[in-house]
């Protein structure tokens, strides 16, 4: 509790946090009430050719699509794509990552190397690569972007998690513990992991950040979902064809990527600044 | 915080900055104002071409989207021209049917000449038909079935003959696609018994209109006019052509409205159409062409094998407002698998409407279970998806679920091979590889073409007798009557839901003469072509 | 000695890792559910023919010996032929490596040329009104989608003002070829109306790639600053009267720059990824184009060929910069 309340007050100090946290509400809010907010909530699944191309007036805020929908409508019901994506993706992956991550960072045998091996040629290839080689093989959809995604995160984990776990190991109080013949599974889960769960919140909520950005990228080329869904980046792929005269048909989706992942970004660089006074705020995360 | 900055630091930071940038700006500036060097000649036309030349050669692809080269570095013995398409003699000055329909005689024009001087003969046709069956690609389906390898002989320097295993109406139709090779240079690059195929990948053994120059396959090919060729020249021509591939649709229209481009394809988003012809540099020319616009239904599964639940599909497609508002009337409605404007389609055919009550009412006569179906697209191509999408929320409310598909074109080309992969329904185009009735409905919905060309599974006892018919018929009355017949039973029994057939609309430079459309090559032959 | 036990055991990795990337590579690509023998044979194929290409292709094998195959022939340096054009993709790859690797040299001078600067003085005159301002432009650029932001230059710089060229990377054949490199090549023959073309085409996909990689720069190099500023030694110079111009350039940006460097490999990692998607978007016709169209295609040849050379690209940018940080600081490998 007093630690919560610490840690909500250093966050109304830092405002470029408060920010980042900000356009996180507004995202999982947009994504809850979506059918609430929506001018035009049938719009998803329902089409006016008539009214197609419209620029932006006071019943179409954001003008509509190639099929006539009202691109505003759906906006909101695509956050709910981009925030189900991304969680689940980042989740698998912390799943899998960290427990790799501190089994091979806890024993120091050949397999710990072959573990940090095997994710070192995963890290081998830029991600995007990776998840749109496996995105095309599976067949576009949902599932399978988040399946690629997950597949290509993970060992980000795995290696974030085996340096802290490497470090942590010295400390005195993770020796008494070993001395005292506590399991190593119980070492592992009990002591260690609490100890290096602020560096993998703060891991987790950037990577979030790069995981949208990713997915709506696999999007854009096609991969993601399949028509009519409302996919941020899909939405920007479709827009191209009908540049420059609708221009505004590529404007909010892609105004609304940018300022959810700055938002994961700017709450991440925050809670790095608050939990881990170690590591200054200038240090870039990597991917 | 210590401050150690103070303003002549700054300015130090900057010294070392300075000669680099100043390099930097002198060569930028001198290269913006050189003058641009016209970079082409004067006399070249610059086409802007939506699909890669992966390959210079002739006989391993058949798509229209590369058929500039084919057209254009290549002759065949007769030739595709004008619309409607009418068959001219080409590399052939005439020719001999015999009177059981299976031996076609070809006399070569004597004046013909290879881009390397060598004159074209006999022995090079049927070394050109020979590598078309050895190599098995492009065109190659269309002659597998009735021509032997070895079969064609040269009879002398100006006469080769062609021995059909069986008569075939269309066999004449589908001369043009082989193209003529120079069979000895094409031997000297011989390599592993690989007909030549690596080496004129890249190179140029045709006797065609222009003369490769430059290749590249990232970029597209150059070619200058050969002066040589045997139709002659009249006064005004190009010197030489050009077409590059430029994916990006903005990028096309763009290049026309500023000049850069002198042409490009015809079947462009009507938006851009409209854009293109506001522009004072593009005149943008109109044709009926022969491309039916159509949604494939696999006739062979459930439910759609009831054809009570096609008919639902049918009516649940709203024609007009695809037609109408998605593409701006740049197209005209065409009910069955035969386009409108060739011989054989029938007349006065109202195929269906957009009627969701008539859907209901089918849809109740079904007896199979209803299940969600899968609707196709084409990814990349923003129509395909359209029309999925808009007979998706049609489909919704007659209570049918279904969910889309959007996969690349080489996955659904190999989808549609596979009776257990392929979709449900997929919307796609069918254009003109040869300018017969056959090409459309004897090759989509003949029984023996199940699985290859005919990809709905349809299977029509009567449509396959009328087909056969038609093509072992040399009769031009009865063939047109056989082929009316067989596209109005089909669709009477909702084969397929029939969108429309394409209007072509070519932008050109204002200074562009004499193009010639033909529903073929659209337009894409240049030897008439000339700027004023 | 130590050093060279730590260098020899990353060399020791390297192999290995090339060898699973091998395995990956070719796993994902041969479980594609397309059937691209059915494309390459063409539109209106038999599927006698169809078969005959898959046998003529080797790809009616069972796959652990495709996978056998395929290793011995990539150790040979045979990448195998395209499934769609049928040329060997060494030559594919070789023919467009030259375009890629002009986008990418170009964006990484651009992107230190603005990024060390801005970094260093942002962290000199840190929270002030410009620090704000770098670290807006650095959170954008990380936050912003490449092919938006692209898709926006167009929209902006070439179709309304119309000061660039759309796509591509030249507007005619490009110059004279001896490196392959258009901006080079263009000088060597002084051809100064191509070398115009080519700085033109390059604008805007070098801003779009650089954006990203700046704002990655900018943050290394004001936290390297940052940090040397507050180091013992720069407090001990600065208290033994040396003046601040000699120690901002001997020692801080010494040591931002090292930091900098030693992030190469992270770089280069953000370039490549980005160029996949900023060729596709701008026609470049380069590795990443040619990757995306090989996706489409389902050219898994291809695919793997790509795959492969940017994984040994990668591992051996990120071995040489291993190595050097053995070098620069034992104590961190």
């Amino acid at each position: 509790m007093e630690t919560l309340r610490f840690l909500l007050k250093k966050l109304i100090e830092d405002r470029v946090a408060l920010l980042g946290a900000l356009l996180i509400l507004l995202l999982i809010f947009t994504a809850i009430a979506a059918p609430f907010l929506a001018t035009f909530p049938e719009d998803i699944a329902e089409f006016h050719p008539p009214n197609r191309l419209i620029a932006p007036d006071g019943t179409f805020w954001f003008g509509t699509d190639r099929m006539g929908s009202d691109i505003y409508s759906r906006i909101l019901f695509g956050a709910r794509i981009t925030i189900t994506i991304a969680i689940i993706a980042i989740g698998v992956s912390v799943i899998i990552g960290v427990p790799i991550g501190l089994i091979a960072g806890y024993y120091h045998t050949w397999f710990s190397d072959l573990l940090m091996r095997t994710s070192d040629i995963f890290l081998a290839v830029p991600q995007i690569v990776l998840a749109i080689a496996i995105a095309q093989t599976l067949g576009p959809s949902i599932e399978n972007i988040i399946l690629a995604l997950s597949a290509t995160y993970w060992p980000f984990w795995t290696r974030l998690v085996y340096a802290e776990t490497r470090s942590i190991q010295k400390e005195t109080f993770i020796e008494a513990n070993i001395a005292l013949g506590a399991s190593p599974i119980r070492v592992m889960f009990m002591h260690v992991l609490p100890n290096i769960s602020s560096s993998i919140i703060v891991r987790t909520t950037i990577g979030m950040g790069g995981t949208i950005l990713t997915a709506a990228t696999l999007g854009f080329l096609g991969l993601g979902a399949p028509p009519p869904s409302p996919e941020w980046g899909r939405m920007i792929a479709e827009s191209r064809e009908f540049l420059p005269e609708a221009w505004w048909y590529a404007t909010a989706p892609g105004l609304a990527i940018f300022l959810v992942v700055m938002g994961f970004n700017l709450f991440g660089d925050g809670l790095r600044d608050i939990l881990d006074p170690r590591i200054r705020r200038s240090v870039r995360h990597d991917d | 915080m210590r401050k150690i900055t103070s303003s002549r630091q700054r300015v130090s930071i900057k010294r070392g900055l300075i000669p680099t940038f100043l390099a930097a700006v002198i060569i930028s500036v001198t290269a913006l104002l050189a003058p641009i060097n016209a970079v082409h000649a004067k006399n070249t036309f610059v086409f802007a071409n939506a699909s890669p030349y992966d390959t210079m050669d002739p006989q391993v692809v058949f798509d229209v989207g590369r058929v500039a080269y084919r057209l254009n570095l290549y002759d065949g013995l007769l030739r595709w021209l004008d619309n409607p398409p009418k068959l001219n003699p080409w590399l052939a000055e005439s020719y001999d049917i015999s009177s059981d329909g299976k031996q076609y005689t070809f006399t070569l024009r004597a004046n013909a000449k290879f881009h390397d001087g060598s004159p074209v003969e006999a022995k090079d046709v049927a070394y050109s038909i020979d590598r078309i069956l050895a190599l098995k690609k492009g065109a190659s389906s269309l002659f597998v079935k009735v021509i032997k390898p070895g079969s064609t002989k040269a009879i002398d320097n100006r006469t080769v003959q062609f021995n059909l295993n069986k008569s075939s109406a269309i066999f004449l139709a589908t001369v043009p696609e082989i193209h003529v090779m120079n069979s000895d240079l094409m031997k000297k690059h011989e390599k592993d018994g690989d007909w030549a195929s690596a080496w004129v990948s890249k190179n140029d053994a045709g006797s065609g209109s222009f003369k490769l120059k430059r290749y590249d396959p990232a970029k597209g090919f150059l070619a200058e006019r050969f002066a040589d060729h045997f139709m002659g020249w009249g006064d005004k021509y190009l010197d030489a052509i050009e077409f590059r591939t430029v994916k990006e649709i903005n990028s096309r229209v763009l290049g026309l409205m500023k000049g850069d481009f002198h042409g490009a394809d015809g079947y462009m988003p009507q938006d851009q159409i409209k854009r293109l012809m506001k522009s004072d540099e593009v005149n943008v020319s109109e044709e009926e062409s022969m491309r039916i616009f159509y949604f494939i239904i696999h006739n062979g599964r459930s439910p759609m094998n009831d054809i009570n639940f096609r008919k639902a599909l049918s009516y649940s497609f709203d024609y007009k407002g695809f037609i109408k508002d998605i593409l701006s009337d740049s197209v005209a409605r065409n009910p069955v698998p035969l386009p409108n404007n060739i011989w054989g389609a029938p007349q006065g055919v109202k195929g269906y409407t957009y009627d969701l009550d008539k859907a209901r009412e089918h849809l109740a006569k079904v007896k199979e279970p209803l299940r969600e179906i899968t609707i196709g697209a084409l990814a990349g191509y923003g129509q395909t998806e359209q029309a999925a999408v808009l007979l998706q929320s049609a489909l919704s409310k007659i209570g049918v679920k279904s969910k889309i598909l959007a996969e690349t074109w080489p996955v659904a080309s190999g989808k549609m091979r596979n009776e257990q992969q392929m979709y449900d329904l997929l919307p796609l185009w069918k254009s003109t590889y040869y300018a017969d009735p056959n090409n459309w409905v004897g090759e989509m919905y003949y029984g023996p073409n199940i699985g290859s060309r005919n990809n709905s599974w349809y299977q029509d006892d009567q449509v396959d007798q009328w087909i056969t018919e038609a093509i072992g018929s040399t009769d031009q009355a009865v063939r047109a009557a056989n082929y009316a017949k067989a596209s109005t039973k089909v669709m009477e029994d909702a084969g397929g839901i029939f969108v429309y057939n394409t209007k072509w609309f070519g932008p050109y430079n204002k200074s562009v003469k004499g193009v010639r459309f033909c529903p073929i090559g659209n337009a894409q032959e240049m030897r008439w072509v000339y700027f004023e | 000695m130590r050093l060279l036990v730590l260098i020899i055991n990353r060399l020791l990795w390297f192999f290995p890792t090339i060898l699973g990337l091998m395995v990956i590579t070719f796993t994902i690509s041969h479980v594609i559910p397309a059937d691209p023998v059915a494309f390459v044979a063409g539109d209106n194929a038999t599927n006698e023919q169809i078969e005959a290409l898959r046998a003529q292709l080797g790809l009616d094998r069972p796959m652990h010996v495709q996978l056998f195959h395929y290793i011995l022939n990539l150790a040979r340096g045979d990448f195998g032929v395209s499934l769609y054009t049928l040329r060997p993709i060494s030559e594919d790859l070789a023919s467009r490596l030259p375009a890629t690797m002009e986008l990418t040299i170009v964006s990484v001078l651009v992107s230190t040329l603005i990024g060390v600067p801005l970094g260093v003085i942002s962290a000199i005159r840190r929270n002030s009104f410009l620090d704000h301002v770098v670290r807006v432009f650095t959170v954008s650029g990380l936050a912003i989608a490449s092919f938006w932001f692209a898709i926006l230059l167009q929209l902006f710089f070439a179709m309304e003002l119309d000061w660039t060229p759309l796509q591509g990377r030249t507007s005619g054949w490009g110059p004279e070829h001896v490196t392959g490199f258009f901006l080079v090549d263009s000088l060597l023959s002084w051809d100064l109306s191509e070398l115009r073309a080519a700085a033109l085409h390059l604008i805007l996909p070098v801003t779009t790639l650089a954006f990203p990689a700046m704002a990655t720069i900018v943050r290394f190099t004001r936290a390297g600053v940052l940090n040397a500023m507050n180091s013992n030694y720069v407090l001990y110079e600065e208290a033994m009267g040396f003046p601040k111009r000699v120690i901002i350039w001997k020692y801080i940006l010494r040591n931002a720059l090292i930091g900098t460097v030693t992030q190469i490999g992270l770089i280069f990692g953000i370039l490549i990824a980005g160029a996949v998607v900023v060729e596709a978007v701008f026609d470049w016709p380069g590795l990443g184009y040619y990757a995306v169209q090989s996706i489409i295609q389902s050219d898994y040849n291809a695919i793997m060929g790509f795959t492969f050379v940017t994984g040994v690209l990668f591992i051996i940018v990120n071995l040489l910069v291993d190595i050097a940080q053995i070098f620069i600081d034992p104590r961190e490998a």
